[in-house]
C-alpha cells in the first residue's frame, strides 16, 4: 500500500510518541534524577556538589578502569531478578520475595557446587545452575500454592519467606556447609568445574575439548533456532501469497531435497562444528578480554539469553498465553478451562527459578571466594521491582533499564568518594522513579500530558484476593 | 459482609474462633500459656520458674506493642477500603526521624533546661516528630491511591522502598558517625498502686509509655469504629463506597482521614523502635514487623481487639524464643528467629480460621 499522506502519518507518530510506553518512564526517570539533584543540593548546601556527584556517578559507572565491566556485573542479577518480577506481574502476581529466592538459589547452588568434584564443567555447571533454579523455584512455589489454595496474599507471604530464607541461609552457612579452614564465616568453595567462567578465562577454558564441545552445542542450538525461525517466516509468507511467488519467479516449484528439508538442522550442525573447532583456535590467537582483574563473566550472555527465553515463553508459547490470561482475567481463564492452581504455581516457580539463577551466578561468578559468605547482602530485590515496572515488564526493556540501574549502583561508590554524598541517594532516586512509574498521573500532572491511555494498568488484584 | 462486633469479649472470642462466653476464652488462653510454659521447660530443662514466666509475659506485651500498632494502622486503613502494605515504610521513617529528633533536640535543650528535663522533653518531641513523618508518608500514600487510583499494593511497596531509600540516605549522611550522646529511651513508668499487684503488676503496669498508649489506642479505635457515626461511615465506605456515597458520605474524605490517622498509629509503631526498644537506629531495623502487624490484623478479622490478640500471640512467640535462646545457647539462634515469620505465613493461610476483608478493600473509588 502506498502512503496516502505522509505528513499526517508522521504527526500521528509524534502524538503516539507522547502516549507511548516510552515517554512516561523516561519522564519519570528524568524527574527522579532532578529531584535527586535537588536533594543533594539541599543537603550539601552547594550546587557544585551536585555536579561532583553526578560526574562521579557517570565516571564510576562507565569510564573508570573496569567501570563498564563492573556495571555489567551488577546488571546481570538485576536482569534475572527483574525478569522474575515481570513474569510474576504477567500472571497477576506480585512476587516481592525475589530476594529470598535469590538466597535459596545461591545456597542450593553452593551445595551442588561443592558437593561433586571431578565432574566436567559441561555437566557440573549446568547442574549447579539447575540446582540454583530449582532452589528458587521451590521456594517461590510455596507462596504460589498457598495463594491459590488458602488465599494467603503473596505480597506478605513472599516477604515473610524472605526473612525465613535469610535466617535459613545463615544457619546453613554457619552450620553444615561452613568452611572450617577459613577464619571468615563462609561456605566451602565450589569446585572449579562449577564456576561461571570469567571472560578472560574463556580461551584457557576452551582448550578443554569438552568445554569446546559444550560451546559448540550451544552455538548449534542457537543457529538451529534462528534458522528455523527464518524458515518458518519464509514459509508463512509463501503460504500467504503462493501465486505471487511462483508467478513472479516464473519457475515451477520443485519438491525440496533432503538438504533443504532439514536445512535448520544442517545449519545447526555446520555452525556447531565450526564453533567447536574454530573458536578455541581463534580465541587463542585473539581475545579482547585480557585483563585478569576484570571480573566480567559469561553470566552477561546468560542474562541476554534469559531475556530472550522469557520473551519467547511469555509471548510465543501456550504456557505464556495461559499465564497472561490468568493474570489478566482469572474468570475468563477458568471459563476457558485453564487451571488457576497450575498456572499460578508455575508462574511463581518460573519467577523463582530466574531469581535462583541470579543467586547462583553471583556465587559462581562474582563472589570472590566462589562461596557464600555470611553477609552476602545483595539488596537487588527491591530495585528489581522498580526496573520491571520502569521497563513495563518487557524483557528487552528490562535489559536496558537493568543496565541503567546496574551502572548507577556501580557508579555510586565513586560518587560517594568524589562528592561526599551518601550512595544511598541512588536507592532514594530509584524509589522516586518507582513512585512516578507506578503513579503515572503524577507525571501527567507535572508535565501537563493530557491524554490518558486506558487499559494500560497492571492486571494485579488490588486486595487480599481470597480464593481464586 | 463483616460481622459487626460490639463487645471486646466477643472480639477476642472471635479472634480465637470461640463461640462461648468470654471467660471460656480467657480460660483457654490461660491453659495455652500453661501448656506453652510446660513445653518451654521441657526444652530448657525446667529452668523457667515464676519470675522467668512473668519476665517472658512482660516481654510479650513489650514486643506486641509495635505489632499491635501496625495492625491498628492496618485496621484503620482497610476498614475504609485502602490496603496498606506500606506500614513497614512508615514505621521505618518514624523510627529514624524519632531517633534524630531525640538526639538533636536534647543537644539543643540540655544546656538551658537541665539534663533530665531536656531528656523528657526531647523524647516527647521526638515522638511527635516521628509520628508526623509517618503521617506525611501516609498522606502520600493517600493521595496516590485515593486521588490517582493506582494499585494500592504497588503504592504501598513504593512507600516501603521510598522509606528505605530516604532513611538510608539520611542515616548515612547525618547519623552514621560523630554522634553526640543522646538522652536514651523512655524510662519505665510504674503505674502507682497497680504496679504493686504481684503477678499482674510487673506484666501490665511496669511498662514504657508507648505500651500504655497502645492499650488505650486499641480501646479507642474499637469504640470509634463500632460506636460512633464516624466508625459507621468508615465501615460503610470500606464495604460499599457507592452506597455510602449515595446517602451523602464523602468517600474520599473518610478515606483520606483514615489513611492519615493510620499513618499516625504506624508512626507510634515506628518510634517504639528508637524511643522505647533501643537507643540506636539502623537501616532496615523494623525487620518486617509491619508485615507481621498486617498478619495480626487479618488474624483479628480487622477488629482492634482481635488485632491486639494477634499481636500478643506474636509477642508471646518472641518471649518464648528469647527465653529459649537465653537458657539454651547451643540451639542456633536462627531457628527461633524464623518462627514469627513462619507463624505469619501460617496465620495468613487461614489454618486458624478464615477471615473476610472489607468488601471494597483495595479498590479505588471512582465517582
Amino acid at each position: 500500500m502506498k502512503t496516502e499522506s505522509f505528513a499526517p502519518r508522521k504527526w500521528l507518530a509524534l502524538s503516539r510518541l507522547t502516549n507511548s510506553a516510552f515517554l512516561l518512564p523516561l519522564l519519570a526517570l528524568v524527574t527522579a534524577l532532578i529531584l535527586g539533584a535537588i536533594i543533594i543540593w539541599v543537603t550539601s548546601g552547594s550546587i557544585g556538589t551536585v555536579f561532583d556527584a553526578f560526574g562521579g556517578l557517570i565516571r564510576g559507572a562507565l569510564f573508570k578502569e573496569r567501570g563498564l565491566s563492573e556495571s555489567l556485573i551488577a546488571t546481570v542479577p538485576y536482569v534475572f531478578l527483574s525478569l522474575a518480577v515481570a513474569v510474576g506481574f504477567k500472571a497477576g502476581l506480585f512476587n516481592i520475595g525475589v530476594e529470598g529466592q535469590f538466597y535459596m538459589g545461591a545456597i542450593s547452588a553452593v551445595f551442588v557446587g561443592q558437593l561433586a568434584t571431578g565432574l566436567p564443567a559441561i555437566i557440573h555447571l549446568p547442574l549447579t545452575l539447575l540446582a540454583g533454579a530449582a532452589g528458587g523455584a521451590l521456594w517461590a512455589a510455596i507462596p504460589g500454592y498457598l495463594k491459590v489454595r488458602t488465599g494467603a496474599h503473596e505480597v506478605i507471604t513472599t516477604i515473610m519467606l524472605n526473612y525465613v530464607a535469610f535466617r535459613f541461609t545463615e544457619l546453613i552457612i554457619s552450620g553444615p556447609l561452613r568452611d572450617i579452614h577459613s577464619t571468615a564465616v563462609q561456605t566451602t568453595r565450589v569446585a572449579s568445574s562449577a564456576e561461571v567462567w570469567l571472560l578472560y578465562e574463556v580461551p584457557a577454558r576452551l582448550q578443554d575439548p569438552l568445554n569446546a564441545f559444550a560451546v559448540a552445542l550451544i552455538a548449534g542450538f542457537i543457529a538451529f533456532l534462528v534458522s528455523r525461525t527464518i524458515r518458518r517466516r519464509r514459509e508463512r509468507i509463501a503460504a500467504a501469497a503462493p501465486m505471487v511467488l511462483s508467478v513472479g519467479r516464473g519457475k515451477p516449484t520443485r519438491a525440496p531435497g533432503i538438504l533443504s528439508r532439514h536445512s535448520s538442522l544442517v545449519t545447526a550442525i555446520v555452525a556447531g562444528v565450526a564453533t567447536g573447532v574454530l573458536l578455541p583456535i581463534l580465541t587463542r590467537l585473539w581475545w579482547p578480554f585480557t585483563d585478569q582483574y576484570d571480573r566480567l563473566h559469561i553470566g552477561v550472555l546468560f542474562a541476554i539469553a534469559a531475556a530472550v527465553a522469557v520473551w519467547w515463553l511469555i509471548g510465543k508459547t501456550t504456557i505464556g498465553f495461559e499465564l497472561r490470561t490468568v493474570g489478566a482475567n482469572p474468570n475468563a481463564a477458568i471459563y476457558a478451562g485453564m487451571s488457576i492452581t497450575k498456572n499460578v504455581v508455575l508462574a511463581m516457580a518460573i519467577s523463582g527459578a530466574l531469581a535462583g539463577i541470579a543467586g547462583t551466578i553471583e556465587v559462581l561468578g562474582v563472589s570472590i571466594c566462589r562461596c557464600l559468605p555470611l553477609f552476602f547482602s545483595s539488596g537487588y530485590g527491591f530495585d528489581s521491582i522498580a526496573i520491571s515496572l520502569l521497563a513495563n515488564n518487557s524483557p528487552f526493556g528490562i535489559l536496558g533499564v537493568a543496565f541503567l540501574f546496574g551502572a548507577m549502583r556501580n557508579g555510586a561508590d565513586l560518587m560517594e568518594l568524589s562528592s561526599g554524598v551518601s550512595k544511598y541517594i541512588i536507592s532514594l532516586m530509584q524509589a522516586l522513579i518507582l513512585l512516578f512509574v507506578s503513579a503515572p498521573p503524577i507525571i501527567r500532572w507535572l508535565y501537563r500530558i493530557r491524554t490518558e491511555q486506558k487499559g494500560q494498568r497492571l492486571g494485579l488484584p488490588g486486595s487480599w484476593g481470597g480464593k481464586a | 459482609m463483616n460481622q459487626q462486633t460490639t463487645s471486646p469479649a466477643r472480639a477476642i472470642g472471635q479472634g480465637l474462633r470461640l463461640k462461648g462466653r468470654w471467660w471460656v476464652t480467657a480460660l483457654v488462653g490461660l491453659m495455652l500459656i500453661v501448656v506453652l510454659w510446660l513445653l518451654l521447660n521441657l526444652i530448657i530443662g525446667g529452668q523457667c520458674d515464676g519470675p522467668c514466666v512473668v519476665g517472658a509475659l512482660a516481654q510479650t506485651l513489650r514486643v506486641a506493642t509495635p505489632i499491635a500498632f501496625a495492625a491498628l494502622c492496618g485496621v484503620m486503613c482497610e476498614r475504609s477500603g485502602v490496603v496498606d502494605i506500606g506500614i513497614e515504610g512508615k514505621m521505618l521513617m518514624a523510627a529514624m526521624v524519632g531517633y534524630a529528633v531525640n538526639l538533636f533536640a536534647y543537644q539543643a535543650l540540655k544546656d538551658s533546661m537541665g539534663v533530665v528535663a531536656a531528656g523528657n522533653l526531647s523524647r516527647w518531641l521526638a515522638m511527635f516528630a516521628g509520628v508526623l513523618a509517618a503521617m506525611v508518608l501516609a498522606a502520600l500514600h493517600a493521595v496516590v491511591s485515593i486521588e490517582f487510583k493506582t494499585n494500592q499494593i504497588i503504592t504501598g511497596t513504593v512507600i516501603n522502598i521510598l522509606a528505605v531509600g530516604l532513611t538510608g540516605f539520611l542515616y548515612r549522611q547525618f547519623l552514621a558517625e560523630h554522634l553526640p550522646a543522646g538522652p536514651g529511651t523512655f524510662p519505665i513508668i510504674n503505674i502507682p498502686i497497680l504496679s504493686n499487684i504481684p503477678i499482674i503488676g510487673p506484666i501490665l503496669f511496669q511498662q514504657k509509655p508507648l505500651t500504655y498508649i497502645m492499650l488505650i489506642t486499641v480501646v479507642v479505635i474499637q469504640y470509634v469504629l463500632f460506636h460512633t457515626p464516624w466508625g459507621l461511615r468508615t465501615r460503610a465506605v470500606g464495604e460499599h463506597p457507592r452506597a455510602a456515597d449515595t446517602v451523602g458520605v464523602n468517600v474520599y474524605k473518610i478515606r483520606y482521614i483514615n489513611v492519615i490517622a493510620g499513618g499516625l498509629i504506624a508512626g507510634l509503631a515506628g518510634v517504639w523502635f528508637t524511643l522505647e526498644a533501643v537507643d540506636v537506629f539502623n537501616p532496615m531495623m523494623t525487620n518486617g514487623l509491619g508485615f507481621i502487624g498486617l498478619a495480626a490484623m487479618i488474624f483479628g478479622k480487622w477488629n482492634p481487639f482481635g488485632a491486639l490478640l494477634g499481636a500478643l500471640i506474636f509477642g508471646l512467640g518472641n518471649g518464648v524464643t528469647s527465653t529459649i535462646s537465653i537458657f539454651r545457647p547451643d540451639i542456633p539462634s536462627q531457628l527461633p528467629q524464623m518462627l514469627p515469620y513462619l507463624l505469619t505465613v501460617v496465620i495468613l493461610t487461614g489454618v486458624v480460621g478464615r477471615a473476610t476483608a472489607p468488601a471494597a478493600d483495595g479498590t479505588p473509588y471512582e465517582k
